[in-house]
């Protein structure tokens, strides 16, 4: 036995499924003990931004995400706990918030004789990389329709309009891509963890409009007063005049980009600019050039002194962004630029969309599901051992079975956690599926192994026969599920890629493991 | 044909003995006598064929009518039609005929379903679907929510339940889309069953037990009067894959390998075959019992008929037509 045992564990094909369990495991990054809330983003000009705390970039992993361990020395264990604790805090008041990354001080600011918000979204610590999907964790799914057709990239800048707008409005753990469907139709699907229905219809919904004033006059509007954003490197990147430099700990780049507008736009622009007065040693005019974007201040540039009442149609913009080096500081930079020019060139919606589908789902409801899943995974894997065992009696059989189907489920799991695939109600069936197909070919195999006993042919001829039927059964399941893919606007897409990888997995990788380990375990 | 009817017979009485022998051997100690049984599978296939057509037939027959009468081959719930759904996961006690009795009253103009949220036959919430349309939406939306929570004397906030709202022509194009899936996956399914066997008829035995085991599944939900989400037709593209298996396991043992008696052959794939539905259908059963999600209840419900099905268009339609396949073929030898 013991040499059989050694034999298996130093067949190749063994250690390849070994190599990828190991990966899986560490995409997976288990943290059974983790700590505190994860951050999930930080809302504009809140004091939370203010004290330095840094918004999570959404390529982070989940457990790599900055996690708050205690306010005030207040231990903070789970979401309940940080919002009745933030929701209870005073106006102006000094608050000490320690992460597992640092320990910030913070002001709670007054509005309205109440506590504003001091900005931060958490969620429970993640304890693994694996993402759960809207529907395993809560939160809001919209499904837009343009009312026109539009071509590739108008659906492009259209989205990127939508994620400014709503990371804008505080929202970052967001999903935003375009979808179609078999019939040509376009969609965009938005899916925000942890947001309530709401707060986004009427973000996604309405139209929205960019406005540049000076001193409460308004100069120019996005999209028909500007008639071209420089985006190209020769008038647009990090500004040569400023370059990098440190101010107060942090490095700070300056980016700068032209823009024109038209004649009309410029001689308001003089008009307004006209009797204003110098400051700051006179190289800047006393008001600056605030943008808006939906009545919601969000930049605010100074004027140039040589650009007082002259109606000039070229503006160069500038702005700057910060980090705490210096690479960090041009990318930053460089995003503050992106995300004004695109607020610049389609200040509004090219299109109205309308809302064809909106899924609000809460949390207590997905917590539950996750809970159930995991148990109905854990009780089919069972009775699955149990059938298989009674119509076996062969351990040596049973528990190689088993073992591949929870190997086949870790790698599935470590690639969702690798790329960042969500986790959804549809994933979870999907898995049970590629679950079963496996069961199905293992049986297979070991049939046409058992059953070739005696007769003349040998162990390899057994497992190619085997290996005949596991391909073909193997196609039609890829094929059957294909054509879901691309249709429904991709709301059935983790289910048919969650099947199809999990099959995939199965034939390429554990498969050949599952039949060279009982060749070696049922062979005299 | 008469001698080699006979010659069958002996064939297979002898397989029969070895087979029982072989049985006695491995786990099977369920049986009681079932020659009669298997003497009547072995030997009237042709006559057993009826039992899988006249299903197929009636299948045919009630979806026809159902299309006569409502115009759809399913029933379909909000997420193909448009409509919304509120779930409530709640432990309350809730009385689902009273709750439905006093939401229809309010909203006469609606076809309103109420369903119990259940696992392990324990109720832990409830379901609430409504056709309700485009026109002031937010506002009856609005209304419904707050009936259920005067119905159950209970403040609702927006984290207590879930909402989902389907607008009906995204419905409509859903339930398009999936059915043009469903038709594309069969096509493709058809063309690798004709790739792998070559042959005309054993192919066509195949396709015709998958063609089968859905419309018969589509005509018991429909019996059984489910409403199909998006999710319930998803899993018919499921039960191709799987049915398709068995088929396919069976034609491959018969037809491809050589070694043993046809009826070996036969008894083999049957007992690998049903190995694997019995799993699939363990599956099925205990994910069935212990979800409490909708989605996945409904997927499991349907590929549970859907292989129960598969059980009788596999091992009487199949079988029976690879039999008559092959003594027509060994005719045919005979003959030159």
């Amino acid at each position: 036995m013991n040499i059989k045992i050694k034999k298996i564990f130093t067949n190749a094909r063994v250690i390849i499924l070994l190599i990828f369990l190991v990966l899986a495991i560490i995409a997976i990054s288990p943290r059974p003990g983790a700590e505190g809330v994860a951050i999930r983003n930080l809302i504009a000009n809140s004091s939370a931004i203010e004290a330095g705390i840094q918004q999570p970039l959404l390529t982070t992993k989940l457990v790599d995400r900055e996690r708050i361990l205690a306010i005030d020395n207040r231990p903070i264990n789970d979401v309940e706990d940080y919002y009745n604790y933030v929701s209870a805090l005073e106006p102006n008041k000094s608050v000490q918030i320690k992460t597992n990354q640092g320990l910030y001080r913070l002001r709670t600011r007054e509005i309205s004789e109440e506590t504003e918000d001091i900005g931060i979204r958490v969620f429970n610590s993640p304890k693994t990389n694996i993402r759960k999907g809207l529907d395993l964790q809560g939160g809001t799914r919209v499904l837009l329709q343009p009312e026109t057709q539009l071509p590739k990239q108008d659906l492009q800048s259209l989205i990127d309009t939508m994620e400014e707008r709503l990371n804008i409005y505080g929202l970052s753990d967001l999903i935003i891509r375009d979808a179609s469907d078999l019939i040509g139709n376009q969609y965009i699907l938005v899916e925000i963890a942890g947001a309530n229905e709401e707060e986004i219809r009427d973000l996604l919904a309405k139209q929205g409009k960019f406005e540049a004033q000076i001193g409460n006059k308004s100069v120019f509007v996005g999209g028909k007063d500007i008639t071209f954003v420089c985006r190209s490197a020769d008038c647009a990147g990090i500004n040569p005049n400023v370059g990098c430099y440190r101010s107060s700990g942090q490095n700070v780049c300056g980016f700068r980009f032209s823009i024109s507008i038209t004649p009309e736009a410029a001689q308001k622009q003089a008009d307004a600019t006209r009797d204003l007065t110098l400051v700051d040693s006179g190289s800047y005019l006393s008001s600056p050039l605030e943008l808006y974007l939906d009545d919601t201040k969000v930049d605010e540039l100074n004027i140039g002194a040589e650009l007082q009442g002259s109606a000039t149609t070229s503006i160069q913009i500038s702005g700057s962004g910060t980090g705490s080096s210096e690479q960090e500081a041009v990318i930053n930079a460089m995003n503050n630029m992106k995300r004004l020019q695109t607020v610049l060139i389609t200040g509004s919606l090219p299109v109205k969309l309308d809302i064809v589908k909106i899924d609000a789902i809460s949390p207590l409801l997905g917590k539950e599901f996750l809970k159930n899943a995991l148990m109905v995974g854990l009780v089919a894997l069972i009775s699955v051992g149990i059938v298989i065992f009674i119509r076996y009696r062969k351990l040596q059989v049973a528990i190689p079975m088993v073992l591949m189907s929870v190997s086949e489920v870790i790698i599935l799991l470590g690639f969702a956690a690798l790329i960042g695939w969500n986790i959804d109600l549809a994933a979870v069936a999907g898995i049970i599926i590629a679950v079963g197909t496996g069961i199905d070919h293992q049986i297979v195999i070991a049939d046409e192994t058992l059953r070739g006993k005696g007769v003349i042919y040998d162990w390899k001829q057994r497992i190619k026969n085997a290996f005949f039927i596991i391909m073909a059964s193997y196609f039609t399941v890829v094929v059957a599920l294909v054509p879901l893919v691309f249709a429904g606007a991709g709301l059935l897409k983790g289910f048919a890629i969650t099947t199809i990888l999990g099959a995939s997995i199965g034939v390429f990788i554990s498969r050949p493991v599952f039949a060279r380990t009982i060749e070696i375990l049922l062979k005299d | 044909m008469d001698e080699e009817t006979s010659q069958n017979k002996e064939e297979e009485q002898e397989t029969q003995s070895q087979v029982s022998n072989e049985e006695k051997k491995k786990s099977f100690s369920f049986k009681p006598d079932l020659s009669g049984l298997k003497g009547l599978y072995e030997a009237q296939y042709k006559k057993l064929l009826i039992i899988p057509f006249t299903l197929l037939l009636i299948a045919i027959l009630l979806i026809g009518f159902k299309v006569a009468t409502t115009g759809d081959f399913i029933n379909r719930d909000v997420s193909l039609k448009g409509g919304v759904t509120v779930t409530l996961p709640t432990n309350q006690e809730i009385d689902i005929l009273q709750l439905e009795n006093s939401l229809s009253s309010k909203f006469p103009a609606n076809d309103l379903s109420i369903k119990s949220l259940s696992q392990l036959g324990k109720q832990v919430g409830v379901i609430v679907e409504a056709d309700i349309g485009e026109e002031n939406r937010e506002e009856q939306i609005e209304r419904l929510i707050n009936e259920i929570s005067n119905s159950l004397n209970r403040e609702l906030t927006a984290n207590d339940y879930s909402i989902e709202i389907v607008g009906s022509s995204l419905g409509a194009s859903f339930f398009k889309e999936i059915i043009i899936a469903l038709l594309i996956a069969f096509v493709l399914m058809v063309l690798v069953v004709f790739i792998y066997f070559r042959t005309l008829i054993p192919s066509a035995a195949v396709i015709l037990a998958v063609f089968s085991d859905i419309l018969i599944t589509v005509a018991i939900v429909n019996l059984l009067g489910m409403k199909l989400s998006t999710a319930g037709i998803a899993a018919f593209l499921m039960l191709i894959g799987y049915s398709v298996d068995t088929n396919i396991l069976l034609s491959t043992r018969v037809l491809k390998r050589k070694e043993g008696t046809e009826n070996e052959r036969f008894y083999g794939a049957f007992r690998t075959g049903i190995t694997m539905s019995l799993t699939t259908l363990t599956v099925a059963i205990s994910a069935l019992i212990f979800t409490q999600s909708e989605v996945i209840k409904q997927i499991m419900i349907i590929l549970l008929i859907g292989l129960l099905t598969d059980l009788i268009n596999t091992w009487i339609q199949n079988v029976g037509i690879l039999r008559i396949y092959l003594e027509r073929k060994a005719k045919k030898l005979m003959e030159q």
